[in-house]
């Protein structure tokens, strides 16, 4: 019996692998996208339904001005007065996320149904501030979230 | 001097396994030419490259052109999708890219309502509006194209935000 001999070196041709890979970086760079850009959904209303036929549901109305600061009115729910009416002061002339953060978890946790908001800028607010707003209200379970102009 | 000069006698190896040789001397080169090339380090840089790419790739692509100028506010947001987009830029607003006046914005919005509905009949209009703003500008410029594509009866409103 011969014993075989195996011979265990053995090349791998990285050529066709370099060639794909090139071919796809060329592709991936030449379609890459590097800013990616979403959307913040905003609903409004539209139509002629007088307001007393509309079911009532509880809903924020928050007005911010162009410092920052945000007055908070909740309307037809059956939260406390202390979270139905707040204010929630500017810091350093943009609207206080984290407190805002917490104030509206405070109110979705005492009203589970609210997830409407209206949000009321007047003329000098920024538009980063208004997203700024309906990002943290969002976040916080507030979904449905309008704007009404001025 | 020279004799004892480090350049008497020098061999540079390459990656590549070359071998240059300087002789001051005037003697004649010897060179390597059996070159082999190391690609395993090669593919490793590529394939991250590839993953790092297809990251960062958009089956959608660039949906909206902006300005060198133009800084859209951060947020976390759903993905955009394509609908008419109204661009308020350095104080004038374009729809589609077409310059368009404030008080012209409920007429061409109504426009591009009449010609979607004629284009394709039976089919539900969208309404459903793209606004796309320098994240630094005031509510009341704003303003109209919100009260303009309610009264066109747009009833969808998106933001277009960089998502956080």
């Amino acid at each position: 019996m011969s014993k075989r001999h195996r011979h265990l070196e053995f090349e791998i041709n990285l050529i066709p692998a370099i060639d794909l890979l090139s071919v796809c970086i060329c592709f991936l760079l030449l379609t890459a996208v590097w800013l990616h850009v979403g959307a913040l959904n905003v609903k409004q209303a539209v139509g002629g339904q007088p307001a007393s036929e509309t079911a009532k549901k509880p809903t924020v109305w928050a007005q911010i001005n162009g410092v920052g600061d945000v007055q908070i009115d909740v309307r037809d729910s059956r939260v406390s007065a202390k979270l139905a009416k707040a204010k929630i002061e500017g810091k350093n002339g943009k609207p206080d996320l984290e407190a805002l953060a917490s104030f509206a978890g405070a109110l979705k946790a005492a009203e589970p149904e609210l997830t409407t908001v209206l949000i009321q800028p007047q003329a000098a607010t920024l538009y980063e501030d208004i997203i700024d707003l309906m990002d943290s209200f969002k976040k916080q379970g507030l979904i449905d979230l309008g704007v009404s102009p001025l | 001097m020279l004799s004892t000069s480090i350049v008497k006698m020098s061999s540079f190896t390459s990656i590549i396994g070359g071998v240059s040789v300087i002789r001051p001397n005037g003697e004649k080169k010897t060179r390597n030419i059996n070159a082999e090339l190391l690609l395993t380090a090669l593919i490793d840089a590529f394939s991250i490259l590839v993953i790092f790419l297809l990251m960062s790739f958009s089956s959608t692509g660039e949906l909206l052109m902006m300005g060198k100028d133009m800084e859209l506010p951060k947020a976390s947001a759903d993905v955009l999708e394509r609908n008419p987009v109204v661009k308020l830029e350095a104080g004038l607003l374009f729809l589609e890219d077409k310059p368009v006046t404030a008080d012209g914005l409920v007429q061409a919005l109504l426009d591009l309502r009449k010609n979607f509905q004629e284009t394709r009949p039976g089919e539900e209009f969208p309404a459903i509006l793209t606004v796309q703003a320098d994240r630094r500008a005031k509510y009341e410029q704003l303003s109209g194209i919100v009260q303009a594509s309610a009264h066109a009866g747009f009833s969808d409103i998106k933001f277009a935000v960089v998502i956080k």
